[in-house]
């Protein structure tokens, strides 16, 4: 293969790659929610905090991403929202995923 | 409890943020469905055309501060933002640069909790090329005024207030702090303020999330109702359904 073919190649893979970064970003916008008046991520992280939490206590208290507290009085409705929320936006960035992966193999 | 949007436009001999706060509002419209009040002077007010129902407040703007753009040297009319406090009618106002474009109804998350004053700190630059923020620009650490959400409460007036009177100062304030650049920017006024009000130490309540941004040499090459497509050098990128700040000003000459 000659060395244009793999420069076209390799900038391919860096559009690709800053193309991924920007909709990881954008998922992660997206992940923000509000509650009780404070700001949660609607990640993984805070989705396994709260299972946690849940299964110990049916009322406790969590920081936000600005290390407020914030006293959870519903679990459950509270979980519910951020699975929803992350379910979103992981579906929209898997579709991404496949559009991306499709350029790749042409 | 009434919320919407403030934005403040002023056309300059070079731009007309008309065109730009245009298609700002249609976003605003379509995605946030809140109320609008523009802030403007009676010469670029003539110059809107029909955008429906939106609140005008004419002012007569202060028209001395200038800025860098694309090698140039232009006019910029930015001193009017620190009145957005008496100036909104709203309880919870989403202070936005007419520059920003919105794709998602994101914002309305943030008008939402108990916090008074938000704006991001961090932003992402789309191209990946980190063109947005530079070194050693200032000793304190840089927040951006594009969009702040502030409820009408006794902190965000001693906000506002603060900044009023370090834009009055704000030749002292710049050595103080050691602001690279010579024009006054709400960036630094606002983040001045706010170290100043939490006992000069760093604020600590931001949005979580940076702001995407396509810094001023990057040409917006077609701003659509779901995304944008920019260029910047040879390669040509796209987004959609993600809230961006564009500080390219020419694509809406086009």
């Amino acid at each position: 293969m000659d060395i244009g073919t793999l420069k076209n190649y390799s900038d391919l893979a860096y559009d690709l790659a800053q193309t991924k970064k920007n909709a990881l970003e954008k998922m992660r916008s997206r992940q923000i929610v509000a509650y009780n008046g404070r700001l949660f991520r609607a990640d993984v992280q805070t989705i396994n905090v709260v299972q946690t939490y849940k299964a110990h206590s049916k009322k406790f208290y969590m920081l936000d991403t600005n290390d407020n507290p914030c006293h959870i009085t519903d679990p459950d409705e509270f979980l519910r929202i951020l699975i929803e929320r992350n379910q979103e936006t992981l579906n929209t960035y898997h579709q991404l995923h496949e559009d991306l992966k499709n350029k790749r193999l042409k | 409890m009434t919320t919407g949007v403030l934005m403040y436009c002023f056309n300059t001999p070079e731009v007309n943020y008309h065109l730009l706060a245009e298609q700002c509002v249609a976003q605003i419209q379509k995605h946030l469905k809140l109320e609008i009040t523009i802030v403007t002077n009676i010469k670029t007010f003539k110059k809107f055309k029909p955008l429906g129902m939106i609140n005008y407040k004419l002012v007569d703007n202060v028209t001395s501060n200038r800025r860098s753009y694309r090698g140039k040297n232009i006019a910029w009319y930015n001193f009017e933002r620190v009145m957005a406090y008496e100036h909104s009618p709203y309880d919870t106002t989403i202070l936005m640069d007419c520059d920003y474009f919105v794709f998602t109804d994101n914002l309305l998350t943030y008008t939402n909790t108990k916090y008074d004053f938000l704006l991001h700190n961090k932003v992402h630059d789309l191209t990946g090329e980190d063109m947005i923020e530079g070194k050693n620009e200032s000793t304190i650490p840089i927040v951006w005024a594009t969009v702040t959400i502030f409820r009408k409460t006794e902190f965000a007036k001693q906000v506002f207030d603060l900044i009023k009177h370090i834009q009055r100062h704000y030749e002292h304030y710049r050595n103080l702090y050691r602001i690279k650049y010579r024009n006054y920017r709400n960036d630094f006024a606002f983040a001045i303020a706010l170290h100043q009000l939490n006992g000069f130490t760093s604020h600590k309540n931001f949005i979580p999330t940076p702001m995407a941004m396509l810094s001023h040499e990057v040409d917006a090459i077609d701003v659509a109702e779901t995304g944008i497509t920019f260029k910047y050098g040879k390669k040509v990128g796209r987004i959609e359904l993600q809230d961006v700040h564009i500080m390219d000003k020419e694509f809406v000459n086009v």
